[in-house]
């Protein structure tokens, strides 16, 4: 776990809108029930990057949740998409996905994202890491 | 009829360099006879070792040849391979269909009314039944995966027998053996927080 995770940490906005970026459905389905039971509520999707990068130029979310490969777009090209687009940039971004080699990761912090998780993970996992993007 | 002898045959020659003209021409007749003996050994030298060489070259395609057999190129291109490939789809899908399974019941149970704790717990076991035959998918999906496995092994036997009689080497340094190249959750973290705390 984390090392900044704890009680001291300002509590999450549960109301704030999260996107969830993965091309395979049940991927999704796993991480919207999680974050059901995490108590947020506001969770949209999108099965690659393209799509995700179309619906945050609709919406404004507070928190991109995305695998890395994904085709067309994948999740590092999203992240590199949103890191580079001053409308963008300040969105919170974990990487989730099993691309654990330590280039993935190098390459991910290099682009700037905010937390990375490895599959699998459960939502003690998904929940310190979110709670640790937001008290940074 | 050479320059020499036509000169010396011409009115007036003296008989003395006509004499002359001839010995010269028989030196140079010798001349070029030994010249002649002495490049047939050295042709007939050539010629063997080219000959041996070929028989070599011929030798090498035959034994590559028969490798390229032993491979079964044809067989792994249109069996073995597209075979592995269908066990891994068939892997893919039935490891999706018993998450859905799993999914839908964890949801069910998560939404279900536990009011009437009796009809609640007979709804439970049901839907964890389900999960249980669900997770049967862990049997199959570990024989397709044996059989892939399998398949990788053949292909690879079989291409290293092949290199070895083609007596190929790699290019460059040789690689390290394979290993799985994977993070714990742990070390992702130290990596990410270094920046963090950078």
């Amino acid at each position: 776990m984390n090392g900044r995770d704890g009680a001291s940490m300002m509590p999450v906005d549960a109301s704030m809108p999260i996107l969830v970026v993965d091309d395979y459905k049940t991927m999704i389905r796993i991480i919207r029930n999680l974050l059901k039971q995490l108590g947020f509520e506001h969770v949209d999707d999108a099965a690659d990057g393209t799509e995700a990068l179309a619906k945050m130029r609709q919406k404004k979310y507070s928190l991109v949740i995305s695998d890395w490969n994904m085709e067309p777009m994948t999740g590092y090209e999203l992240l590199k998409e949103v890191r580079s687009d001053t409308q963008l940039s300040k969105t919170a971004f974990i990487m989730v996905t099993a691309e654990s080699k330590t280039e993935n990761v190098v390459a991910a912090k290099k682009a700037g994202v905010d937390n990375y998780i490895v599959k699998p993970f459960n939502a003690q996992t998904l929940k310190s890491k979110i709670d640790a993007v937001f008290a940074d | 009829m050479s320059k020499t002898k036509a000169r010396s045959n011409r009115p007036g020659v003296r008989a003395s360099e006509r004499r002359g003209a001839a010995a010269a021409f028989s030196s140079v007749a010798s001349l070029a006879e030994v010249t002649a003996d002495s490049l047939e050994a050295v042709l007939a030298k050539i010629d063997g070792e080219v000959f041996r060489e070929l028989n070599l070259i011929a030798d090498h395609i035959e034994t590559l040849r028969k490798e390229i057999v032993a491979l079964q190129p044809s067989r792994m291109h249109r069996e073995s391979i597209p075979a592995a490939g269908l066990e891994l789809d068939a892997i893919v899908s039935a490891t999706e269909s018993a998450s859905n399974i799993i999914l839908g019941c964890a949801e069910q149970v998560m939404a279900a009314n536990a009011s009437d704790p009796k009809r609640y717990k007979a709804f439970v076991d049901e839907q964890m039944l389900a999960v249980f035959e669900a997770c049967s998918f862990q049997d199959l999906t570990g024989q397709r995966i044996g059989k892939v496995v399998d398949t990788l092994k053949q292909i690879e036997a079989r291409v290293a027998r092949f290199a070895k009689a083609a007596r190929a080497e790699d290019a460059g340094k040789l690689q390290r053996a394979a290993r799985l190249s994977t993070n714990t959750q742990e070390a992702i973290d130290r990596i990410i927080d270094g920046r963090k705390r950078g």
